[in-house]
């Protein structure tokens, strides 16, 4: 199958926050309860129950100058993705969609892909318990699983009152995201469109009309170092070392078994 | 010196897995005190609950056990359980505490003979070409050391994975996650040894008991543990 994907375009994007709305909406996510901090982003952070935020950036100092960018904070679904690579159980898995999709009821609450997103997207919660007990499963974006697989757009893309979310294959938003972003380039030459090539592309695409790092986005996103000795080595190694320690006792057990009967008949 | 005076109480099924303990009437020396052997078994069986909750990490086929992330908790009160009995251990008796540390450190010439020899023993036997052995023998010592390094290891990426979560920067947590799984890998192994030796080697039958009752034969004190048995045997204790 086609790998699908949202476009979101900064340009065009007027944060009215109504794919945060409707985001909680469908996927049955409660509001939580924030102090006015004197911005209209809100709420200040993602969160178990929060998959889907608008951060709003206000750049420069003088009124001619002052630039008011807004950007959006969601899960990338990248195909080369931190968190499935780190997951010990499983639970995170890359569906046939494209889309870094997850099993709830296989998340041990570890916490490992919340460290290791380079996004600063997963977040640990909904279990009741937290930090002392462990009690406690990841969530995130899912891209709307159960929308999608049944033909619906995600509720923030049929939301989106603007055109600046769109769904759809991959492909296809990736030449128009390309369309776009050199269209910009006359006005705005750092214009630039993001989730192309990082992580060998992410499933969420943006055009910015800036480079990366002015929207608070990891400019080169890696997967951290650690998870990937730990995954790709240390874990192999393990396996093969454990594994010969017990063939090593095996085998001590049958010759030192052999040579006590031996000696006994010798007797 | 003492003579076991009672029938053990152990049943033959028991001794069909573990081997014989000492018999009736046979000529015995305690091995490990009642603390000791408390510890030991409330480490074992928090290490085996800690080893199962962990073990989800590496076998995905067992991530069904995570129910929902209360794996995390049970991997959690194994924890506090095997870390706390062992500081109330050290608490209550400091000095015996430390000579038992102590011990993982006395390394002399016959730890080299013992490494030299142990292959052929294990493999063939031929008890007269081990050289006399201290109260642990060097093999035991090793696996005192693993025990003592793997576990600060644990304590340390554990806690800092459990309680500075929200403090050290994502790799750093990565970076603990990978030692907390390098000591996983040691104690498991050497674990895996440390078993097969107490349990079930066949020239080692039965002195798993050491660890249930405290004693052992002085036959198996002479011939496995002459140094220490030397000193035992004229009184001046362990």
């Amino acid at each position: 199958m086609a790998d699908k994907a949202i476009l979101y375009d900064a340009t065009k994007c007027t944060a009215c926050r109504g794919c945060q709305v409707a985001c909680k909406q469908w996927n049955d996510l409660p509001g939580e309860l924030t102090t006015n901090r004197g911005t209209y982003e809100n709420p200040p952070d993602l969160s178990a129950n929060t998959w889907l935020k608008m951060r709003f950036t206000e750049i420069g100092d003088t009124p001619e100058n002052l630039r008011w960018l807004f950007v959006r904070r969601a899960c990338m679904h990248c195909t080369d993705a931190a968190c499935v690579e780190v997951c010990p159980t499983k639970a995170l898995y890359h569906h046939e969609m494209g889309f870094v999709a997850y099993k709830r009821e296989l998340c041990t609450g570890c916490g490992y892909c919340v460290e290791a997103c380079p996004f600063d997207v997963p977040r640990s919660g909904g279990g009741g318990g937290g930090t002392v007990t462990g009690v406690r499963t990841m969530s995130k974006c899912i891209l709307c699983e159960d929308r999608i697989t049944n033909g619906e757009e995600p509720a923030c893309v049929k939301t989106c009152p603007t055109g600046a979310l769109t769904y759809g294959d991959r492909s296809d938003l990736l030449a128009e995201g390309q369309a776009r972003v050199a269209s910009l380039k006359s006005t705005y030459p750092n214009a630039y469109l993001y989730g192309e090539k990082e992580l060998n592309g992410l499933h969420v695409l943006y055009v910015l009309d800036d480079t990366p790092d002015v929207y608070g986005l990891p400019v080169n996103p890696q997967i951290p170092v650690a998870a990937t000795v730990w995954q790709d080595v240390l874990q192999p190694i393990g396996w093969g070392v454990a594994g010969l320690v017990a063939l090593g006792l095996g085998l001590n057990y049958v010759i030192a078994r052999r040579k006590i009967k031996i000696n006994s008949e010798e007797e | 010196m003492e003579t076991v005076e009672r029938k053990p109480k152990s049943t033959p099924i028991l001794h069909y897995v573990f081997g014989a303990p000492p018999v009736p009437g046979e000529d015995v020396v305690e091995r490990y005190s009642k603390p000791v052997r408390i510890l030991h078994w409330v480490n074992a069986v928090a290490w085996i609950v800690l080893f199962i909750t962990g073990l989800l990490f590496f076998v995905p086929q067992f991530s069904g056990a995570a129910v929902g992330g209360w794996s995390g908790l049970f991997h959690r009160i194994a924890a506090v359980v095997m870390v706390g009995w062992a500081a109330l251990y050290f608490v209550t008796s400091p000095r015996s505490a430390l000579s038992g540390v102590r011990e993982a450190f006395k390394w002399g010439r016959d730890d080299i003979g013992w490494m030299q020899a142990a292959p052929s023993y294990y493999m063939l036997g031929g008890e007269d070409t081990m050289p006399p052995q201290g109260h642990m023998n060097t093999g035991q010592k090793l696996w005192w050391l693993t025990v003592l390094g793997a576990g600060a290891l644990m304590i340390l990426t554990g806690a800092l994975m459990w309680f500075f979560k929200d403090i050290i920067p994502g790799s750093a947590f990565m970076w603990s996650a990978f030692f907390h799984d390098v000591g996983f890998i040691a104690l498991l192994t050497f674990g895996l040894v440390h078993v097969y030796l107490s349990v079930f080697h066949p020239r080692m039958r039965g002195i798993f008991w050491s660890m249930w009752g405290g004693k052992i034969s002085t036959k198996y004190a002479e011939s496995h543990h002459k140094k220490w048995y030397d000193k035992v045997s004229k009184g001046e204790g362990s």
